[in-house]
């Protein structure tokens, strides 16, 4: 249900770093999701679609990257994802496993289009 | 077309703010643990069993989240110490900045701990770090044993999960050992303890430990952190 603020904190993370990039367009905006992350792709859909509506993001697709759940265990040292909920290591057995990835939730890109392409665009 | 990274965290702003709280807590040596559960859990029952106890050897602090009304701090006041509302309005969850000035509050106010109670919920809470030291979980035997493989987040993120309402288990199908083995699936080796706010079984064993955490974090407080005294 807070998925509305996650995607004003994502519009203003985009807009901010367009400062560099005066006048540019953004056809997609790429979103990396852990598995564990603990948010609705739909819902921040639906939430960026109408909170970007009113701001120089609108028309902007969101394209989420999923990032599996994998644990690194500080026993045996290996990695290994983490299946059916179940966070022992895959390898060994061992509780002593803390989570390496899983957890994102990030802007990671942005696809520009270039101001030629908009130039025809307008044409 | 062509792609420029950004790499921003989409949490950032909440984590920013908690990692202030974390330093305010550090910097006046107080202990805080952010309390979660399902609405009806037993969160502000455990609490007027804990308060008191931990009352004896600290100056306790309490922030109070709920979305509206103060049922659950009128039910705290009684145990001395300053208790905070926070109201969220809608939000299913307290977040950095809704209890940073709260904490100001109470480390001017002389706490030494600080325990807040979350608002009601097993998905949001879990997902926003307050600066705190510990999470402790309840999960009351009425939920069933099955909630550690439905949310586990919340699970993951606590370390401490307290099974309460233990009085109950004979009239429920609750399976202590299954719910055991489903928390140690998700958060292999966090402690649990069982409780009833009912009997006051097992809630001692919840003050022990979070006394041992009080008293690691005091320890673990520099000499001279160039505070002034209070």
């Amino acid at each position: 249900m807070h998925e509305a603020g996650i995607a004003q904190n994502l519009i203003e993370a985009v807009q901010q770093r367009l400062v560099n990039e005066p006048g540019a367009r953004v056809a997609a905006i790429h979103v990396r999701v852990g598995e564990l992350s603990g948010v609705s792709t739909d819902a921040l859909d639906f939430a960026f679609e109408c909170l970007a509506a009113s701001t120089p993001l609108s028309g902007a697709r969101l394209v989420f990257d999923p990032v599996p759940l994998v644990v690194a265990c500080d026993a045996c040292g290996q990695e290994s994802p983490v299946e059916d909920l179940v966070f022992r290591c895959g390898v060994c057995g061992s509780e002593r496993t803390r989570i390496v990835s899983g957890r994102e939730l990030e802007v990671r890109t942005l696809e520009l289009e270039d101001e030629t392409e908009v130039a025809h665009a307008r044409d | 077309m062509h792609e420029i990274d950004v790499k921003a965290g989409l949490l950032a702003p909440n984590d920013a703010v908690a990692r202030e709280n974390r330093h305010l807590l550090a910097e006046h040596g107080i202990y805080a643990v952010n309390l979660m559960s399902a609405p009806g859990s037993g969160k502000t029952s455990l609490l007027e069993r804990v308060l008191p106890a931990l009352a004896v050897h600290h100056r306790v602090g309490v922030v109070e989240g709920d979305i509206v009304g103060s049922c659950d701090k009128d039910r705290l006041d009684r145990f001395g110490g300053p208790v905070h509302q926070i109201n969220t309005g809608a939000a299913c969850h307290l977040d950095a900045r809704m209890v940073h000035h709260v904490l100001h509050h109470l480390a001017e106010d002389g706490c030494d701990v600080v325990v807040i109670e979350n608002v009601g919920n097993l998905v949001c809470p879990a997902e926003f770090d307050l600066g705190e030291d510990d999470a402790v979980m309840l999960l009351s035997v009425t939920e069933g044993h099955d909630k550690p493989k439905k949310y586990p987040l919340m699970f993951r993120r606590a370390d401490l999960v307290v099974v309460n309402k233990v009085d109950l288990l004979d009239r429920t199908d609750f399976d202590p050992r299954a719910a055991a083995l489903a928390v140690h699936d998700v958060h292999p080796g966090v402690a649990i303890v069982s409780t009833s706010c009912r009997t006051g079984e097992g809630v001692g064993d919840v003050v022990a430990w979070l006394e041992r955490r009080i008293a690691a974090k005091h320890a673990a407080r520099p000499a001279s952190s160039g505070v002034e005294a209070r």
